[in-house]
């Protein structure tokens, strides 16, 4: 209710302004400064190396993350906190030999778990999309992080 | 095992005649051609249509481990008459204990009207009648259902010839496998796919009576499960929320549909009206609950749970009270279905060999290995809890459809058009 009065006293602003001051209607709106966009494949190669991989493994059948694993998800905090604009799908798989339910259910798990902990380390929840393989794709036993715009 | 010889035939049926009327015996049972009331032309179109029936029948019984058909002969034809009052002494002196025949009779909406009659040979009476209206092209339905009345009046269980099979059809490799919901009836016939194959799904669960599907889609990139009606074609997601969902089943009623859902990294069993509501939550446990499946009777629900350390078969209250481990076996239990007639629960049980089909009765006592593995899982019950069908996964990761009874033996491929996984066998449809 708050945001429609707000723009509906700009509007009238806008209008007023513009009767009294035609010239100012030619520039418009002021323009967000927009970042330079890159290429998606650029910024998924400079991802990569800046942050020390985008995949995570676990042991089989727990979403306990290790040392290593710590180590590749502080550096894809620290870009992913310089790259505000992007956001990132974590994609969690589960184990080769497990039933497929609980693989759906370990992978959500450890896509969950990398989320928390980049979250933690101050990355805006709102950036972290999560989903599931299971075993359903090949590449077990691990959460990859994918930059998808 | 189409053709069988004499000899064969003849020592069964006299150990079929020696353990009579042990229920686990072999039954011989006799299918001579339907016969017709219809004269003339159409008299003869309804003998053939009759003769097709026969032969389908003794297919189907075929399948059975109880029940031996002997082959339909022309020569076994009978009067009109006879249907409802037959003469048993061909049938005695061939061993068979019962006696399939029946009628098809044309009618003048074009359809036909089919009726079919078992009687015990022994006593000389009948132990039941079945009789319905179809199109001609649905003559198969017929000898289903005509299969079905056999095989209930000799063994007491429900017939599994007029039920569907839904499952996924595979097709290539790695990240560019396809996926595609499938159904047919359940031997093989009348075989169509229900998804396009461009987005990938799981876990199709038909509804008792097969009218409607639960399955698992990523079309908004993560795990949920969605209902299609299958005549007409709607579809609709189970939840409204975005959460990921998955490993959905029916009630026994089809009134309810029971699923795991995620929240956050914990995964818990939850209810909700087949047609729509708010979900219930039913286990609170932290870890991967999963895998639920009602008892027949609508009561109770087996499910998965890793919550003690490993997964293990868990029964529940259908309203999520008195939790309680059921099984304590090394390795890991998963993916249980209950039996149609309640006595017993299929699961897939994980090893460091592999994975393999076991059954165990709901108290936990008398667990039985099925099959041997190693890449055996997501057992689901024929609807005469005799028989179960199960997905193979051989060393090159191709993946197939298997059957395997409990009496034993070796498991049987069902012949598909393609791999296939995560098989569900209906109730029967009726």
């Amino acid at each position: 209710m708050r945001k429609t009065l707000l723009l509906f006293t700009a509007i009238t602003l806008a209008g007023s302004a513009q009767a009294q001051l035609p010239g100012l209607r030619k520039r418009g709106p002021a323009q967000p400064t927009q970042p330079a966009l890159q290429p998606i494949d650029a910024m998924r190669a400079e991802f990569a190396t800046q942050s020390g991989g985008t995949t995570v493994y676990y042991s089989a059948g727990n979403a306990v993350l290790g040392p290593p694993a710590l180590t590749v998800l502080n550096a894809q905090a620290a870009w992913l906190r310089r790259h505000p604009e992007v956001v990132v799908r974590i994609e969690g798989y589960g184990d080769t030999g497990d039933t497929r339910d609980h693989a759906l259910a370990i992978g959500a798990r450890r896509a969950e778990e990398a989320r928390s902990y980049l979250v933690l380390l101050g990355v805006p929840a709102m950036q972290i999309l999560t989903t599931s393989w299971g075993k359903e794709r090949p590449g077990l036993g691990r959460a990859v992080t994918i930059l998808v715009r | 095992m189409k053709r069988i010889s004499a000899p064969f035939l003849l020592a069964l049926s006299a150990a079929a005649q020696a353990q009579q009327p042990a229920p686990s015996g072999v039954t011989v049972i006799a299918v001579p051609p339907l016969t017709s009331p219809d004269a003339g032309t159409k008299g003869n179109q309804m003998l053939a249509v009759g003769f097709d029936i026969s032969r389908l029948v003794e297919t189907d019984l075929r399948q059975t481990s109880e029940l031996m058909p002997l082959p339909s002969k022309r020569e076994d034809y009978y009067s009109y008459p006879e249907v409802t009052a037959p003469s048993f002494y061909k049938w005695r002196t061939l061993h068979a204990k019962a006696v399939l025949i029946g009628f098809v009779r044309s009618r003048s909406d074009g359809r036909l009207t089919v009726g079919c009659y078992i009687y015990d040979v022994d006593q000389g009476r009948e132990l039941g009648r079945k009789g319905f209206v179809i199109a001609p092209s649905d003559w198969r339905l017929a000898a289903h259902k005509c299969s079905g009345l056999a095989y209930t009046s000799v063994t007491g269980s429900p017939g599994m010839f007029d039920t569907r099979i839904a499952y996924v059809a595979e097709n290539g490799t790695g990240d560019g496998r396809s996926r595609r919901i499938a159904v047919m009836d359940s031997d093989g016939y009348n075989h169509r796919y229900l998804t396009a194959g461009d987005t990938m799904v799981l876990t199709p669960r038909l509804s008792p009576n097969a009218s409607q599907l639960a399955y698992v889609s990523y079309a908004s990139g993560r795990p949920n499960v969605r209902i299609l009606n299958l005549d007409s074609k709607q579809e609709r997601p189970l939840i409204p929320a975005d959460s990921i969902s998955f490993a959905p089943r029916y009630s026994p009623d089809g009134s309810k549909i029971v699923f795991s859902m995620m929240q956050g990294p914990n995964s818990d069993i939850y209810v909700v009206g087949a047609s729509g509501g708010a979900p219930q939550r039913l286990t609170t446990a932290p870890g991967v609950d999963t895998d639920p499946s009602f008892s027949p009777d609508g009561s109770k629900i087996v499910f998965e749970s890793d919550r003690g350390g490993s997964q293990q078969l868990y029964v529940m209250n259908a309203d999520g009270s008195d939790e309680r481990r059921m099984t304590f076996g090394g390795g890991w239990y998963a993916a249980p279905e209950w039996s149609p007639d309640g006595n017993l629960i299929a699961f897939t049980r994980r090893g460091q060999d592999g994975r393999r089909i076991g059954i165990v009765k709901p108290d936990g006592t008398g667990e039985q290995a099925l099959t041997n593995g190693p890449g055996d899982e997501g057992p689901t019950w024929a609807a005469s809890s005799r028989e179960i069908l199960f997905q193979r996964t051989n060393a090159a990761g191709r993946t197939a459809l298997y059957r395997v009874t409990l009496v034993g033996g070796e498991p049987r491929a069902m012949s598909i058009p393609q791999d296939g996984s995560d098989p569900d066998w209906s109730g029967v449809v009726d």
